[in-house]
């Protein structure tokens, strides 16, 4: 197909002018819209975007967008029934700097309700299927965006989001790769809430320079934003080359190569690991002690807020509506039974438990401690190691018709080795290997995106 | 008997915008559901960015109230479901408030200032047609959700009706004088703790400016003194001031404290309050109340109480300042605070709802100090002043023939010809009806038409009588 190209030669090629982009786009959107009907990937599929698209950094690259994301004028739901009709009246933050840069907004990704799950089937719309086997989940909650990334070939990235593991784990099943950034690094305005102490915008792209490429124009300060991080823009692509890094060591995790972690994908992080190690990177066995404590607090925390970010969808302002004929706390309880599903009940009454006075202490705050705990461990590994490198899920993508017989407890084990990074707000990214649906996951100190980039990128591109 | 009250009472903060968006603060003159966005909409997405603005301006309060400030604070999340909060969740303080431990000296008491934070206002409930209890339809306006509100919640100290007086009179003064408050846009409402002779707290919600609270606690007061009498006991709960009955209701009993879930807000970082930015504080503190007072004493040598009574009113305080800067100031100091204030308060006005023409008002009261006029007549020009009347002081005393007879001679002329005049009275007095001197000052007052001072004509009587 003659559009089967790179982003990067896709860039080349428009920048050059050897590109029709009106064909280009309407070829696009077939393509989309067909391998839509086969993967359920998009929600939504836009294309109303006004303005020249042959300036900016994408020169018209086609994005898709989870659906927890604002797009202005595009139905916005987060994957929730109950947000069903909602346009938003603004863009979020990411979406101003994609749009500026001349991203081409095509759509919006099925997920998880609000991002509750680990396999995108607790969403509210379609479930998206894996395409390297479609009878499998393509994995949450970024699910849809992955399964796009994965099953379109032509120039495409897609914006995800991850709380606890939402990025790298669908990138990880679908064989694409997933860029989490540092917590405060891209700002969330615009994003509609999961839990906000832990939600970061990030991206799932084909490569890993797709992924470098996007997040160097989402990075940076918002004012609209008060949890960003004030600093410089940085060429994250700068990092996407073959030379390695002298004098690292990077960190591998006794803990995340323990017997619940599926044998194949061990081996396989340790081909990666011994291939670094072939080009000259040392590697050394480590510890995190605090992993174990870091999944319940995950829990805790980001049920705890989202039970308060979900009060405020009661059918009053926007969303899933009725005749309001009763008094308010009748009918907000008749519009939320209505338009949460299961996963978003549960978490509402564990999150609001967890935050109960009496319980707060035990629960709430005792997590809270938990969280800077495991902080402080990472930063201590990292003073030794430029990076920690481990299998992204320790799973391979279960089938979706076997996803109900999962018990939430087993759903909330699979993300254990991506929660603790993710509570830490550390930079992560899952690349693949060479075993279908299996990650390699790497994960640096705030701020150090160019080291995972740089060890993806020497992985992605192994001889 | 033993009365505890406590009060906590929340300001709104006179900023430009709102807590937590740029939306203008002015809801007062705006349409319903005009001054909003996302953010003080929370639309799916939005996030609050600090006005910080507001922060400053509750940490002058703090500081006027003798808090202490933590080395850094964070705001929290209030969970309840009221359809007057956007989000089903008001941001606010919870454990670290910006100022706690204070204090506020009334006259003979010191009161507690227990803690002192900033939370965002909800939205405002119009119940169309009716009371909370029987309207049919309630309507929502969004224009106030966000507005800055300052939480001051004092210990259970008051005892009394008048110290809650004194105490609420001497914060809003403070408000003023900090520049944190506008009484004419901002509005002040108090919830209530009362409890009387160690029994239950019940606690009165909403009470809607200072005199609502008066009126409320002499309510709740008389009313858990007649349950006492009966013998019934007093529930602790939660009860619901009618202003336009003047009377209490119950909305709920209390079984618990209500649990509100408290989390910290995700989406606001903590915030240090560092010594430069305290000091900084400090730095532009205004003057306060008691502050000025003491200024005045030294500056106008005026009397202490005098002083203290002008300081509790601001916009008094501040027109005086202004007067005595052209008039002398223990003239100005009895008449704004006497004749003035009395005229004001018999029209059921304030020097904040009323307009003074205040260059007039230097007039008139230049007019008296220079002896042109009668203090009789200087009243009768303040009264047309707060009727708004349009007129000019010195035009109107000469048409209206008001002018002082403030020539000696003149007045020496007038008085002697009442005493030729009036021999009866003359002898009667030396005769020892002493009141005699009532009926010739009175032929004297005739003869000028009022416009000589009554207590100038009774000295220089009494003189010429004597050496007759």
């Amino acid at each position: 197909m003659k559009y089967n190209l790179s982003v990067k030669e896709f860039l080349e090629k428009r920048k050059n002018g050897e590109i029709d982009y009106n064909d280009f786009y309407s070829t696009f959107l077939t393509n989309l819209k067909r391998k839509n009907k086969e993967l359920r990937a998009l929600r939504v599929i836009s294309h109303s975007q006004k303005g020249d698209l042959n300036k900016g950094k994408l020169y018209g690259l086609p994005i898709s967008v989870k659906d927890n994301i604002c797009v202005k004028g595009v139905e916005s739901c987060a994957g929730s029934k109950i947000l069903e009709g909602y346009i938003p009246p603004f863009d979020a933050s990411c979406i101003s700097n994609v749009k500026k840069n001349s991203g081409a907004i095509i759509g919006k990704t099925n997920q998880d309700e609000f991002g509750f799950g680990t396999f995108s089937t607790n969403s509210g719309f379609d479930i998206p299927l894996n395409p390297l086997d479609k009878t499998r989940v393509a994995g949450g909650s970024s699910g849809g965006s992955a399964a796009i990334v994965a099953g379109l070939d032509m120039p495409h990235v897609s914006l995800g989001e991850s709380t606890g593991g939402s990025i790298s784990c669908p990138s990880a099943f679908c064989s694409v790769v997933g860029l989490t950034p540092t917590y405060g690094l891209v700002s969330r305005y615009g994003l509609i809430d999961y839990a906000n102490s832990l939600d970061k915008i990030g991206v799932i792209g084909k490569t890993v320079y797709d992924t470098a490429l996007l997040l160097s124009i989402i990075a940076g300060h918002d004012e609209k934003d008060f949890t960003t991080i004030n600093k410089k823009a940085e060429d994250y692509t700068n990092y996407c080359g073959p030379d390695v890094p002298k004098k690292i060591k990077l960190g591998v995790p006794k803990e995340y190569f323990s017997d619940d972690i599926d044998k194949r994908i061990r081996d396989e992080v340790w081909n990666s690991i011994h291939y670094l190690e072939s080009i000259g990177i040392d590697y050394e066995e480590c510890s995190l002690k605090m992993t174990r404590y870091a999944l319940p607090a995950y829990y805790i925390i980001a049920m705890a807020e989202s039970s308060t970010n979900l009060a405020k969808f009661c059918g009053l302002r926007y969303g899933l509506q009725a005749d309001p004929t009763e008094n308010f706390n009748n009918y907000f309880s008749k519009i939320r039974s209505k338009g949460f599903g299961e996963e978003a009940k549960r978490r509402i009454i564990l999150g609001t438990f967890a935050r109960m006075s009496g319980f707060r202490d035990a629960y709430y705050l005792r997590a809270m401690k938990v969280r800077t705990l495991v902080i402080d461990e990472y930063k201590r590994l990292f003073k030794k190691y430029y990076a920690l490198i481990s299998p992204t899920m320790p799973i391979f993508p279960p089938k979706i018709k076997d996803v109900k017989k999962i018990s939430p407890i087993q759903c909330y084990m699979s993300d254990i080795l991506t929660v603790p990074p993710n509570l830490a707000g550390m930079p992560m990214i899952s690349v693949p290997s060479s075993v279908p649906s299996v990650g390699i996951h790497i994960v640096a100190d705030h701020l150090q995106e160019g080291r995972i980039i740089k060890i993806a990128y020497l992985l992605e591109n192994r001889c | 008997m033993k009365v505890k009250i406590g009060l906590e009472i929340h300001v709104q903060l006179n900023t430009k915008s709102k807590l937590f968006c740029s939306c203008s603060t002015n809801s007062e003159n705006s349409k319903p559901n005009k001054n909003i966005c996302p953010t003080c909409m929370g639309l799916p997405g939005s996030k609050p960015a600090l006005n910080k603005e507001a922060l400053k301006k509750a940490m002058r309060l703090a500081l006027a109230l003798n808090c202490s400030f933590p080395k850094a604070i964070f705001f929290s999340r209030k969970s309840y479901f009221y359809p007057d909060m956007p989000k089903n969740f008001q941001i606010t303080q919870y454990e670290i408030p910006i100022g706690k431990n204070g204090s506020y000296q009334l006259k003979n008491k010191k009161i507690g200032i227990w803690r002192v934070h900033i939370e965002e206002d909800p939205g405002k409930l119009i119940h169309k047609g009716g009371t909370i209890k029987t309207a049919q339809n309630v309507l929502i306006d969004y224009n106030r959700a966000g507005i800055p509100l300052c939480e001051i919640v004092t210990a259970p100290d008051f005892s009394s009706i008048e110290e809650v007086k004194e105490f609420l009179s001497g914060l809003i003064s403070t408000l003023e004088h900090l520049r944190i408050y506008d009484p004419l846009n901002g509005s002040i409402r108090s919830d209530i703790n009362i409890s009387i002779m160690g029994g239950s707290r019940v606690e009165v919600k909403n009470v809607n400016g200072i005199k609502a609270v008066e009126h409320a606690i002499k309510y709740e007061l008389s009313r858990q003194k007649n349950m006492v009498k009966i013998g019934k006991k007093i529930k602790m709960e939660t009860r619901h001031f009618d202003a336009d009955m003047g009377t209490t209701v119950s909305l709920r009993t209390k079984e618990t404290e209500e649990d509100y879930g408290y989390i910290f807000e995700p989406d606001l970082t903590w915030i240090d309050l560092t010594k430069e930015f305290i000091s900084d504080i400090k730095k532009n503190m205004p003057e306060l109340p008691k502050e000025r007072e003491k200024r005045f004493l030294k500056q106008y040598k005026i009397s202490r109480s005098e002083a203290s009574v002008i300081c509790m009113n601001f916009r008094l305080a501040e027109l005086f300042e202004r007067v005595a800067k052209q008039v002398d100031a223990k003239l100005a100091s009895k008449w704004l605070r006497t004749v003035l204030i009395g005229v004001l308060a018999y029209k059921n006005l304030s020097l904040r709802t009323a307009h003074i023409d205040e260059k007039k008002l230097i007039k008139a009261l230049k007019l008296l100090e220079s002896g042109e006029i009668t203090e009789k007549t200087c009243k009768e020009l303040i009264i047309k002043l707060v009727n708004g009347e349009k007129f000019d002081p010195a035009n109107y005393v000469v048409e209206k023939r008001l002018k002082k007879v403030a020539d000696k001679k003149e007045l020496e002329k007038v008085i002697k010809d009442a005493l030729k005049e009036n021999k009866k009275a003359v002898s009667d007095y030396k005769s020892g009806q002493k009141e005699a001197i009532h009926y010739l000052a009175g032929q004297v007052m005739k003869k000028t038409g009022g416009r000589a001072e009554m207590r100038i004509v009774m000295e220089r009587l009494k003189e010429l009588l004597n050496s007759i």
